[in-house]
């Protein structure tokens, strides 16, 4: 049921102290904790290096991920730490690889790119809302949340608008591979093989048609390359492709979700925001610090690594839970309050260090535009089940279905 | 408006360039340079700048008091030993 108060009292069934504490990453990636990991975070700091019982090293306080975010002996190819090879894309690659395919796109997804999409987002999202216009009751999520970004990622992608209906599945299914999850059954494996055969097939018709036809859109680019980029071909353009498209689909789906979900959490700030819609620009960032869509990355490490009074031994998978480093009292005053206009805020809502999140001015530009629409137009929304449904997936992490009443959208 | 960048924090993430294009740039591949008194016009992007920083290091004071602001935008230039690396 939708709370009066801003306090923060959902329950909270995973703070019993009876889990060992190495075994409480396990708990994290179990489904029954996605509503609320955050007690589970809290225990982790209390080691902010903490092994666990399979091997895994997992770092959870701000000081200690800052450091791993900037050290070389940290590497993005779980190979090094014994995992089977990933989808190699760029996020998934060390310097100098990382570096030339970071510099392809970047050389592409440029400040003046990122603001011609900004006119097409007003649209759209006045085009949803008008869309939801005579419901009462909403799922702020299929309505709003998902076909926001997806229709922009897949306008710069210059993917046709008639095709994006198809990467619904595709990417829901895809986000699940981020979690190195060993209880993850063979029907879900099944499913993610199937969805990454046939978005494979559909990207190399995207890039073959446009390696004939040049058009304005992004992977054109990618294929033409820029002024500090090379051209990208064959697999890698595939890969980035795919990377930009699964990376453009769920994350800022979670961060306007998350966003709306602790805005309706907290009426007093809902209010307040109401008559002052520029509030949103520090808003956003407290959104990623305090509900992050990326909750942690996996990392390799490349040699024994001292920190924080033990050593993280080489070849250990290690995990940056980038959420719980955003909310260390040693680094956050009340982390666990949330404060819409928090000064200074350097949380790692974006990643840190050379692989921080590509998309984050286009992420930060559509909630920015999406987040005071939704409150200026709806009229007395009420959360209808709190907490909402999750999505299954750990790492990326956001509501399945956002349902909300109201009493009606204004013009 | 004055405007500040500690560039012993700056890491060259480049997202203030995003958020205001008008103010920041970074030229070549590495090299922030800002407009340290823009007008006031750009005032929205500017706040965009300083919450987007990764590193917080954009400060945003109150514009120089009188005979101060000739209103001739400065641009500052880092010494080359507080280049960052573009990420």
């Amino acid at each position: 049921m939708s709370k009066s108060t801003g306090v923060d009292s959902r329950p909270v069934s995973v703070s019993d102290v009876s889990t060992p504490r190495a075994e409480l990453f396990a708990r994290v990636l179990d489904p029954a904790s996605r509503a609320n990991p955050y007690p589970i975070y809290a225990a982790l700091r209390s080691e902010p290096v903490s092994r666990q019982s399979d091997g895994t090293w997992v770092v959870s306080g701000f000081d200690e991920i800052a450091a791993l975010l900037h050290d070389p002996r940290i590497s993005s190819d779980l190979r090094n730490a014994g995992q089977p090879a990933g989808g190699q894309s760029l996020i998934m690659q060390d310097p100098p690889n990382h570096d030339r395919l970071r510099a392809a796109v970047m050389g592409r997804f440029t400040p003046e790119v990122v603001e011609s999409l900004r006119q097409g987002v007003h649209d759209l999202v006045a085009g949803l809302l008008d869309a939801a216009g005579p419901g009462t009751r909403l799922d702020l999520v299929e309505e709003i949340a998902y076909p926001l970004p997806v229709s922009v990622i897949c306008k710069l992608l210059g993917i046709p608008p008639q095709d994006e209906a198809r990467f619904h599945g595709w990417a829901d299914t895809l986000a699940r591979t981020l979690d190195l999850d060993p209880t993850m059954s063979r029907e879900e494996q099944d499913a993610i093989d199937h969805a990454f055969t046939e978005l494979h097939h559909y990207l190399e018709n995207l890039v073959a048609d446009r390696a004939e036809h040049r058009g304005d859109d992004l992977v054109s680019g990618l294929l033409t390359g820029g002024d500090h980029g090379e051209p990208l071909r064959g697999e890698e353009l595939l890969i980035t492709v795919r990377l930009l498209l699964i990376a453009g689909h769920e994350t800022t789906v979670n961060l306007i979700t998350n966003g709306m979900l602790t805005l309706l959490r907290h009426p007093d700030i809902l209010e307040r925001f109401r008559h002052e819609p520029d509030l949103v620009v520090p808003m956003v960032e407290e959104l990623v610090r305090y509900e992050p869509s990326v909750q942690f990355r996996y990392r390799a490490a490349l040699a024994d690594i001292e920190i924080a009074g033990t050593t993280i031994p080489r070849g250990s998978v290690v995990v940056l839970l980038l959420a719980a480093g955003s909310r260390d009292p040693g680094h956050f005053t009340d982390p666990d309050r949330f404060v819409p206009d928090r000064l200074p805020n350097e949380h790692f809502g974006f990643g840190g260090g050379i692989h921080y999140c590509i998309g984050a001015p286009l992420a930060r530009m559509e909630a920015q535009i999406v987040l005071p629409e939704l409150v200026r137009r709806l009229v007395n929304p009420r959360l209808t089940m709190d907490p909402p449904p999750y999505r299954p997936t750990a790492a990326l992490r956001g509501p399945r279905h956002l349902w909300v009443e109201v009493d009606g959208v204004r013009p | 408006m004055r405007v500040m960048v500690d560039l012993a924090r700056c890491q060259s993430y480049g997202q203030c360039v995003f958020a205001a294009p008008e103010i920041f740039e970074i030229s070549g591949r590495e090299v922030l340079e800002y407009d340290s008194a823009p007008s006031d016009e750009w005032r929205l992007h500017l706040e965009r700048a300083r919450a987007a920083c990764p590193v917080q290091a954009i400060t945003i004071g109150p514009a120089a008091g009188p005979g101060k602001d000739d209103g001739q935008p400065s641009t500052v230039r880092p010494a080359a030993d507080s280049m960052g690396v573009l990420r």
